[in-house]
């Protein structure tokens, strides 16, 4: 029985990529729409990135390649046995740089889009999220961003939002976001500034507890050639 | 997600319903799971399906368990497991038995669990309990109980993957820690995340001994040949190094009796920990991407119930092992004979006929006529 290996197309693609080739091992190259490929032995799922661990913790993949923000937010039941080092970003808590309170800033203006000398993080500015009973937090992460906050002793409303959540403190939906950054450009276009830091994130290993001790012949291979390769 | 608005044929989240044949699969593995058991001298309990609440109460399990008030006011829950029904039971009913007691059982405990990779309210659980035995043989024999229940049905690739609770706890034996911060190290071994402990330790302010030895917990696992590795990374920690040999002398004796081969070990095997305090075991195989069942030593359990007793024990869960034999497609259970069809028009004869063939033990389809769908 040949490993099966879980991939997302997205973010992660190329470092995977990369570090494939340098550990010597197989990757499909130019698979089209294919969601399955089978090569030398080992079959690659293309499957959505935030579904990598889902796939793992299920068995139907044997191991894959997950962003620890995706991790953090599934909280599947996985081994993580390698920082893979590629794919790099801060889970952040940002926001407006005009202050965090959505009244503020009445409308979408100039002023809330200047963007800001860089966005190096000020201290946490946990003042800002007391000033209201409830934070308002939009996210793509909305079990981080609940667990965040409810840890910190502040009770948040979470708006779980599927993509562009930059725009929700701009328009007045949420206080602040709780998202990836990697350089921070977006955050600075869309006039906020990281408040705080949540994780560091970048691309792990994850393997399926059962396939780690079932599979051990299989496996512990494949392991080990990417530990050695990885960046 | 109304809590309230179904339909009367709607199934509530996280139960089951088994028709014909599943059942009768299940029937034949639970048959299969109690014959191994009986053969080991084990005497099944009965408990009951609910009882005080106080009697569960576990951190780990009280917030899953379904819990009610009684006419009498008193605080009731449904069985979220066995372990500790059987530990009243072994101090109550049963105290003053001549010991070491084994008992086991099998059926059904109830958790409010979110449904989710093989996790369901209504569980079937088959499991057995060793009270009071010489703690190394009692292991052993439980483990290699286990093993024969897989033996017996089949399952293809088989491991055993034993860890030590000890180690761990032995580890950090000393270190000041506050809750949270054990928990995020607890956590973090047991995901194998090495980079995830050290980070885990510089917060706690950890030693770097101490921390050094957490995060070569995530890779001291595999081959039972990781013990020797695990000598020389645990030195200088008497308590972690003491649970090893206990480890140690286990596995030479399982090797001994013919299971070598099918033992893993897993020193960052770590759930469980408030519980377990000793020996820590889960059986895996391809196929299912969970184990199929687990289990281990816990000693201070009884003396709640005040009858202090070390204590093993393990479970299978028989859903989990369905799902298994399913997908390996190497558990047959026979298959009953066709049915004798017997009907006509004259009713009473036909029932006496019938009557004759069951006490012949023939299988028979009574009534007239073809099947219906309405």
């Amino acid at each position: 029985m040949s490993l099966t290996l879980a991939l997302s197309k997205g973010r992660l693609l190329a470092g995977a990529q990369a570090l494939f080739r340098r550990a010597g091992l197989p990757f499909p190259q130019d698979e089209g729409r294919r969601l399955v490929v089978t090569l030398d032995g080992v079959r690659f799922l293309f499957v959505k990135d935030a579904d990598v661990p889902t796939y793992v913790e299920y068995g139907t993949a044997d191991c894959g390649i997950a962003g620890r923000d995706v991790l953090l937010e599934s909280g599947s039941d996985v081994y993580e046995p390698l920082d893979l080092g590629f794919g790099q970003c801060r889970m952040v808590v940002a926001g407006l740089s005009g202050g965090s309170r959505r009244e503020s800033i009445p409308a979408l203006g100039p002023q809330g889009l200047t963007p800001l000398s860089g966005c190096a993080p000020e201290p946490p500015s946990a003042a800002d999220y007391r000033r209201s009973s409830t934070v308002r937090v939009a996210s793509k992460y909305p079990r981080v961003a609940a667990a965040h906050f409810r840890a910190r002793g502040l009770s948040a409303e979470v708006v779980r939002l599927a993509g562009s959540v930059e725009l929700a403190p701009a328009l007045g939906l949420a206080d602040c976001i709780v998202d990836v950054v990697e350089t921070g450009r977006t955050l600075s276009e869309n006039g906020l500034r990281v408040l705080e830091e949540v994780a560091a994130c970048s691309a792990r290993l994850v393997v399926n507890p059962a396939s780690f001790h079932a599979r051990r012949a299989d496996l512990a291979g494949l392991i080990e050639q990417l530990r050695q390769a990885r960046a | 997600m109304n809590g309230t608005a179904h339909t009367l044929i709607q199934m509530p989240a996280g139960v089951q319903c088994f028709v014909g044949e599943e059942a009768r699969v299940r029937r034949a593995v639970e048959e299969q799971v109690v014959s191994v058991f009986e053969g080991w001298d084990f005497q099944e309990i009965i408990p009951p399906l609910f009882d005080y609440a106080d009697v569960f109460a576990s951190a780990d399990l009280t917030p899953r368990t379904y819990s009610f008030v009684g006419r009498d006011g008193s605080l009731l829950a449904l069985r979220p497991d066995f372990t500790s029904l059987l530990a009243k039971i072994a101090a109550g009913r049963l105290a003053g038995s001549p010991l070491p007691l084994r008992l086991y059982y099998s059926g059904e405990v109830l958790r409010y669990e979110p449904p989710r990779a093989g996790r369901r309210s209504e569980l079937y659980q088959m499991g057995l309990e060793h009270l009071g035995g010489e703690p190394r043989a009692a292991d052993c024999e439980v483990l290699a109980v286990a093993a024969e229940c897989l033996e017996r049905l089949g399952v293809n690739g088989w491991v055993l993957a034993l860890g030590h609770v000890g180690v761990f706890n032995g580890i950090l034996a000393g270190a000041p820690l506050e809750e949270a911060q054990w928990l995020a190290l607890r956590d973090r071994v047991e995901s194998k995340d090495e980079e995830g402990v050290a980070e885990a330790a510089r917060a706690a302010r950890l030693s770097p001994t101490v921390s050094a030895a957490l995060v070569g917990l995530t890779g001291l696992t595999g081959d039972p040949r990781v013990l020797d590795k695990a000598e020389d990374a645990l030195r200088g920690f008497a308590p972690a190094l003491a649970a090893v040999s206990e480890l140690r002398s286990v596995v030479a004796a399982l090797d001994e009796a013919g299971l070598r081969g099918r033992l893993a070990v897993d020193l960052g095997e770590v759930r469980g920990l408030d519980y377990y305090t000793g020996l820590v075991f889960r059986a895996y195989a391809p196929g299912l991407g969970s184990e199929v069942g687990g289990g281990g030593r816990y000693d201070a359990l009884l003396a709640r119930f005040g009858r202090p007793l070390p204590a093993v024990g393990f479970m299978l869960g028989l859903d989990r092992l369905a799902l298994l034999l399913e997908r390996q497609g190497v558990f047959a259970p026979a298959v009953p004979p066709a049915p004798e069809p017997v009907g006509g028009a004259a009713l009473g004869s036909d029932l006496a006929r019938a009557r004759g063939l069951r006490e012949k033990g023939r299988r028979v389809r009574f009534g007239a006529g073809p099947e219906t769908a309405r």
